[in-house]
């Protein structure tokens, strides 16, 4: 996004200014009036301005558009002066860029969708400085020491097959299957929480499923664990 | 991005049959967990109610109970860590409950998740209950015959089997978890 950034600035600035209007005088009159400045000031202000929202698939084909654009507007003069700028506009291009990349590179805009991404991210970067989290995958026996508030004394150990994985950013959990006491028991644990004290992944079953709910009707010696 | 908690479709398995309960078609909605909207084929366990059967886990005579009312406020019924008040189906030939019996049970499995603060969720492959008070006939006081003010904390039996979760803790049921095997 960057290089076509470089690469028509001109052209984005119209675009920007007017996103609804497609015709042609109004977009040639903000030409003319950026055309001046364009040479004079390159500023990333303007590209900022522009948003992120339109479609920057930016080729050679726009810049085509955009000389036609130019030459079917009725005013003759400004009309050819036009289109010898955009012909130094695309000679001075490199020279811009070159200018342009003197000045810090610009940050890319972070949309509103990315937000929660990019937050679940920094919270799992958080939480793996304290304690690394190993691969796990479904199929997997592990065991966990978990500290209970209630139980201070002693860390919980839970140990059993990792029957499914549902990933949620930091709230990504493991559900644990073992049988404890001749009852099947199965517990959900966000491994991103600091309660974990340790997660180990002892040894690992071939299965041929994401999610082992299967074993909830078989007989529970598939779900014991020493 | 993926729901924390995959989305459960009822089965008819898990609900009580015989009973139309009012709150049955909303229960799969509102089961007290978040659910994501990934369809995912899952049973959904729910409350127990009246009408459900529990195994019933010490020593107390009594083999299987049949909720008769949960004494919970909420309207869904019992979960785990909640006094039902259930008949007794069948019991052991001398035991101190009898077949017939209406006693008082903790319930310390649930086939239904429970969420703990920390995010976690326990969830047994049973319903099972711990005798802790056996309903006596007597026609006093009708004050006397509520005992809503008691406190159910002592177990009727003297062992408790199979695993305890963490939750008795909360529900003042030291006994049991003394009692326990195991705990999760």
């Amino acid at each position: 996004m960057a290089t076509s950034f470089n690469r028509l600035p001109q052209a984005l600035h119209m675009i920007a200014r007017n996103p609804t209007q497609s015709s042609k005088k109004l977009g040639f009159s903000t030409f003319l009036s950026c055309a001046p400045s364009m040479d004079s000031s390159f500023s990333k202000l303007s590209l900022n301005h522009s948003g992120s929202k339109f479609g920057f698939s930016l080729d050679t084909k726009v810049r085509k558009e955009f000389i036609v654009r130019a030459e079917d507007n009725a005013e003759a003069e400004p009309e050819e002066a036009a289109v010898d700028e955009i012909a130094d506009a695309e000679g001075n291009v490199e020279e811009v860029v070159e200018v342009g990349e003197a000045k810090p590179m610009r940050k890319p805009r972070i949309k509103l969708g990315d937000v929660m991404g990019i937050l679940n991210k920094k919270a799992i970067e958080v939480s793996e400085k304290v304690r690394p989290v190993p691969e796990i995958r479904t199929g997997d026996i592990v065991e966990i020491k978990l500290e209970v508030p209630e139980n201070r004394r002693r860390l919980s150990i839970y140990k059993g097959i990792v029957m499914s994985r549902q990933n949620a950013g930091i709230h990504t959990t493991i559900r644990i299957r073992r049988i404890i006491a001749g009852i099947g028991v199965e517990i959900v644990f966000p491994i991103y929480s600091p309660n974990i004290k340790e997660i180990k992944v002892m040894s690992h079953r071939k299965v041929r499923r994401a999610r082992l709910y299967y074993l909830r009707d078989k007989l529970p010696r598939l779900s014991t664990f020493k | 991005m993926a729901a924390a908690l995959a989305s459960r479709f009822s089965r008819g398995r898990s609900l009580i049959g015989s009973l139309s309960n009012a709150f049955s078609g909303l229960m799969n909605s509102s089961n007290g967990i978040m659910n994501g909207n990934i369809l995912s084929q899952q049973q959904q366990r729910t409350f127990i109610q009246m009408g459900t059967t529990l195994k019933v886990v010490d020593n107390s005579g009594a083999k299987e109970v049949k909720c008769i009312q949960s004494l919970k406020a909420n309207k869904k019924g019992a979960r785990l860590g909640d006094i039902i008040v259930g008949s007794v189906k069948e019991a052991i030939p001398k035991g101190k409950v009898k077949k017939g019996k209406v006693v008082y049970g903790v319930v310390v499995r649930a086939a239904m998740q429970k969420g703990r603060v920390d995010g976690s969720q326990v969830k047994f492959d049973d319903n099972a209950i711990v005798v802790v008070g056996i309903k006596e006939k007597k026609k006093k006081k009708p004050e006397e015959n509520k005992k809503n003010k008691v406190e159910f904390n002592q177990p009727t039996g003297t062992r408790v089997f199979g695993p305890v979760p963490h939750e008795m803790r909360n529900k003042k049921q030291l006994k049991i978890l003394a009692l326990a095997q195991h705990m999760v």
